[in-house]
């Protein structure tokens, strides 16, 4: 008994996914929808307590298919985190639906949570496709043509996974996770295990929209709600990355069969994503590109393929999380472009605040939580001899910063548009309080990942042994 | 309670500096002060942030708040200067903490006698930073924290005993200054900016290599300074490393031909931040330069000194021809801003114990001397509303005040006695006859260069027949005397009493135990491998 009680973070999220959905059928009073995302965002803090404390215990249940680990503790940990800001500084004014656009997240956590404690391809593939599915859904409120777009693209990466798995499955022997990790280290790097682990991290780095597979999720970021974005660039991502790594660590024992792949996409994400935030100007999608940029640095940690690159791409990934989740939410309506940004340091400052954290611990400026993450990372491929690949992330960071300060020009310097000065009196929605205190505890958060970031960056060491890495 | 629990174990692990034998001793134990020295501005930065400010009714109050912690800094760093263990070859005011044990990282922070002479460097430019600033009139609440955020950047780059602290801390500064350049700058405050992030970034990214090659080299698993630089790398790595830091240092310095952001930058940045980004943010090039290359890696220090002294040369020549053709005021004293540089890299180059002493005295007199230059002709630009050379003339009669502080300034560079860059340039180049002789040839013609652009521009904007067509021209304002009077203060100061004054017939300092005296410890260490028969 003692041992399922792990599993309440996980039913109090989907729990409360459920019934939000229940309510959009059943309505409710006016009070209630005014202080529902503060609620939703109270209980994802519950949630996250209860996860630290009890997650502690390691259990094993569900015959094998539920593992609860240090690394599982990790990366639920993140999620919720991640989730629950966003709800928190998310401007409901600017969403579409209340309660679905509370309830996709959660759902989307809830699917990160299932892969982080998957104990076989099963559970794996299915926490990822339910993160996935939440997301078309946010995504297709507002604009149904991108959430075909994202489902039909999400298709096309499922077929790839599903392949990916059957054939790892075939050489491995088994579908339980530690088992398969254990036959792989009698298996050869050949080219029929090359091929299936090539479709496989294909089909993960179009869920993570990491370059050149971002054609799907970058473009329909730009038309989603805020949080519909977020959830795309941000939860959907990191549960791919959640499976990434899952499969790094079965894998390696055979490090030939992916480390060249993953290496390659880690370059090219990095530099692509720099690059590409800093030519566009749009708030937004200059966010979209920072995310792919980093999520480059979170695959070359795990392209390192040992303990230490592990364990610096799994504290980088908790940086992404909070940043690529909540950076959209915060962000607001993407329809004004940069100019919608201008003297917002003024009008706005928390959120502004909210916004610069969000752009430069994406960028991995220092001293913010990216910064950390990435320098874990490149202490892990100087260690490894992998200077190539360094040089390469370094430069993206340098494009990513200079693209980083671009946007922080526009919030802090560039004067705020006339009316915008006359609307700083009134007093704002409710909501839009809330938001701009979620945006503090934003600020707050990134700030603080790496000023104590011994007891996390520890605890994600852990993870990484916690999946059999040396 | 986090930040209690810190602090305990802060002082817990931290050495209790060593007891103190010269006045002032005993006023201020506290073993956090080099955290203070680098939080104070950050949290004094965050509390402006916070408060109230409607249409900008509290913009004096901020700018009186910025003032005094300034003034406080520069109090506690006084009462640290006075206690410091002049001789004592170890690092002081010791803090250290693990931080990131996963990979090594440890928040640790000392300094030495050459990091006691940057903060106390830092400190000054701090203030006059300030007070060069009560001129801003808007988004104040902005200007205020970046400054202060910038200082705190500059102090932590300087008291990092860590690697991963020392960049923490110096990639963070480009960041508010960008920012400062970018929003109350000239009207090419733009291209500026970015230059300086360029540059700036390209530095970044040499010293994280040379983190990176020296982390995996070691092989220890661990960033703090006192693993990666005491371990013997083969010369091929210190090669690398030294070649690293090198580009580091000239783009901060900044050097020839990494000097592309100075121009822009010192002619566009308001004058507050001119200087305190000429008076102490450039002077981390040669810190780090000094720390990294010289004081651990002899060997490619040795390898890399024929470099070291063609960039010093060409430096200083190049600074010297440009200012000659100059035709406008700040742009000169951009490039007369690169000419300390040039003389505290010559230092560097000769690798004699004498040679590195004068570099380290020059790091601070430079600072000073590049500050006091690029404030002083931006007050003049100011004043005279133009800084075009061919309509400033006759100056002098109308604004004395600027005058006399021009000449300082001009004595400054050039290392005239009585200024604290006599005896760093005398030291510097009686240090290096005998190591790098044509290179040290090389840097006196080009001083001797600099001397005649700046004997051409003196006379010109300031003794020449007044131009009657010239814009109205007034003196410095309170302020501007006062910012640029603590500038030039301070190289007459160190200039006067490099050995601190003493009572009559004593050797007992009064209240500075002087800088001279200072700089010795540590230096022994760094000077070592470089003694006559090593």
């Amino acid at each position: 008994v003692i041992k399922q009680l792990v599993l309440i973070p996980e039913a109090i999220v989907v729990a409360t996914a459920v019934l939000l959905l229940l309510s959009a059928r059943i309505g409710g009073s006016r009070s209630l929808r005014r202080y529902l995302p503060a609620i939703v965002a109270g209980l994802v803090l519950v949630a996250l307590v209860l996860e630290l404390w009890l997650g502690a215990t390691l259990a094993t249940l569900f015959g094998g298919g539920f593992v609860q680990d240090r690394f599982a503790l990790f990366a639920k940990a993140a999620v919720l985190l991640a989730a629950g800001t966003a709800i928190a500084v998310a401007d409901w004014s600017a969403e579409d639906s209340l309660s679905i656009g509370l309830a996709m997240p959660l759902l989307a956590a809830f699917g990160a949570m299932v892969a982080a404690s998957a104990g076989d391809f099963v559970v794996l593939w299915a926490g990822l496709e339910v993160a996935a599915a939440a997301g078309v859904v946010l995504v297709g409120i507002r604009r149904p043509d991108l959430g075909l777009r994202l489902l039909i693209t999400g298709g096309i990466a499922t077929a790839l996974l599903v392949v990916g798995f059957a054939f790892v499955y075939a050489t491995a022997g088994t579908a339980d996770l530690s088992t398969a990790r254990q036959m792989m280290q009698s298996a050869a790097p050949t080219l029929p295990l090359a091929i299936p682990v090539l479709l496989l991290l294909g089909g993960l780095a179009v869920r993570a929209g990491i370059a050149p597979f971002h054609i799907a999720s970058v473009p329909v970021s730009l038309g989603a709600t805020p949080l519909g974005a977020g959830l795309v660039l941000g939860l959907v991502a990191v549960a791919a990355l959640i499976v990434t790594i899952k499969l790094v660590a079965i894998l390696t024992a055979v490090p030939q069969a992916f480390s060249p792949y993953l290496a390659f996409i880690a370059a090219v994400a990095m530099v692509g994503g720099g690059a590409a935030a800093l030519g566009v100007r749009a708030p937004r999608a200059r966010l979209a590109y920072l995310a792919v940029g980093q999520a480059g640095w979170v695959a070359a940690g795990l392209s390192t393929h040992y303990r230490g690159g592990l364990g610096g791409a799994l504290f980088l990934l908790g940086a992404f999380a909070l940043a690529a989740t909540c950076g959209p939410a915060v962000l607001g309506g993407a329809e004004g472009g940069e100019a919608s940004l201008a003297g917002m340091g003024v009008l706005r400052p928390a959120r502004a605040a909210g916004i610069a954290m969000a752009f430069l611990s994406l960028a991995g400026a220092p001293p913010l939580a990216g910064f950390f993450g990435q320098f874990a990372v490149a202490a892990a491929l100087a260690q490894g001899g992998h200077f190539e690949l360094l040089a390469v992330g370094v430069l993206g960071s340098v494009l990513s910063l200079v693209a980083a300060l671009g946007t922080l020009r526009v919030l802090y310097i560039q004067s705020p548009p006339e009316e915008g000065r006359r609307a700083v009196g009134f007093a704002l929605p409710a909501w839009t309080r809330f938001s701009t205190a979620g945006a503090v505890v934003l600020c707050a958060a990134i700030a603080a990942y790496g000023a104590f970031g011994n007891p996390i960056l520890g605890l994600a060491y852990q993870g990484a042994e916690a999946l059999g890495l040396r | 309670v986090i930040a209690a629990n810190i602090a305990a174990a802060i002082h817990a692990a931290s050495p209790t500096p060593a007891p103190v034998t010269v006045g002032g001793s005993g006023i201020f134990t506290s073993s956090l002060l080099l955290s203070i020295l680098v939080w104070t501005p950050v949290i004094v930065a965050g509390l402006i942030a916070v408060l109230p400010n409607p249409r900008g009714r509290y913009d004096a109050l901020m700018k009186q708040i910025a003032f005094f912690t300034n003034v406080g800094l520069l109090f506690v760093l006084w009462v640290a200067y006075n206690q410091f263990e002049n001789f004592l070859t170890t690092v002081q005011f010791e803090e250290k903490v693990s931080w990131l044990p996963s990979i090594g990282v440890v928040y640790h922070l000392g300094v030495d006698g050459a990091g006691m002479l940057m903060l106390i460097l830092s400190g000054l430019v701090g203030l006059a930073s300030v007070l060069a600033s009560f001129g801003v009139r808007e988004r104040v609440r902005s200007y205020f924290c970046l400054l202060l955020l910038s200082e705190a950047c500059v102090n932590g780059a300087v008291v990092a005993h860590d690697m991963f602290v020392l960049l923490l801390f110096w990639g963070a500064s480009t960041i508010p200054l960008a920012l400062l350049v970018f929003g109350w700058g000239g009207p090419r405050r733009e291209a500026a900016a970015w230059r300086l992030v360029a540059y700036w970034g390209v530095g970044t990214i040499a010293l994280l290599i040379a983190t990176m090659a020296l982390y995996a080299a070691t092989g220890s698993g661990s960033f703090d300074m006192d693993v990666l630089l005491k371990t013997t790398l083969s010369p091929r790595m210190q090669l690398a490393v030294g070649a690293a830091v090198i580009v580091a240092a000239a783009t901060r310095l900044p050097l020839f031909p990494f000097h592309g952001w100075a121009r822009d930058l010192f002619s566009e940045a308001p004058v507050g931040v001119s200087v305190i980004i000429a008076g102490s943010a450039t002077r981390l090039g040669a810190y780090v330069l000094l720390r990294v290359l010289v004081g651990a890696e002899p060997i490619a220090a040795q390898l890399l000194s024929p470099l070291v002294a063609v960039l010093s040369a060409v430096t200083i020549a190049y600074a010297g021809l440009v200012v000659l053709r100059s035709t406008d005021l700040r742009h000169a004293a951009a490039n007369l801003a690169l000419v300390p540089g040039g003389v505290t890299l010559l230092g560097l180059a000769a690798l004699s114990p004498l040679a590195i002493g004068g570099s380290l005295l020059s790091i601070f007199s430079g600072g000073l001397a590049a500050a006091l230059i690029v404030g002083v002709c931006a007050t003049i630009a100011d004043r005279a509303q133009s800084r075009n050379l061919r309509v400033l003339r006759g100056l002098a009669p109308r604004m004395p005040n600027l005058t006399w502080l021009m000449l300082l300034a001009v004595f400054g560079l050039l290392g005239v006695p009585l200024m604290a860059s006599f005896p760093a340039e005398a030291m510097t180049f009686l240090g290096s006859f005998k190591n790098q002789p044509i290179a040290a040839f090389a840097v006196a013609a080009g001083l001797a260069l600099v001397a005649a652009s700046l004997v051409v521009l003196v006379h010109r904007m300031l003794f020449g027949l007044p131009n009657p067509d010239a814009p109205g021209v007034s003196d410095s304002s309170l302020g501007e005397t006062w910012f640029l009077g603590l500038l030039a203060g301070g190289l007459l100061w160190v200039g006067l009493f490099p050995g601190g004054p003493k009572l009559p017939g004593t050797d007992q300092p009064i209240f500075d135990p002087g800088l001279v005296n200072t700089m010795a410890a540590g230096l022994t260490d760094i000077a070592d491998p470089y003694a006559v028969g090593k």
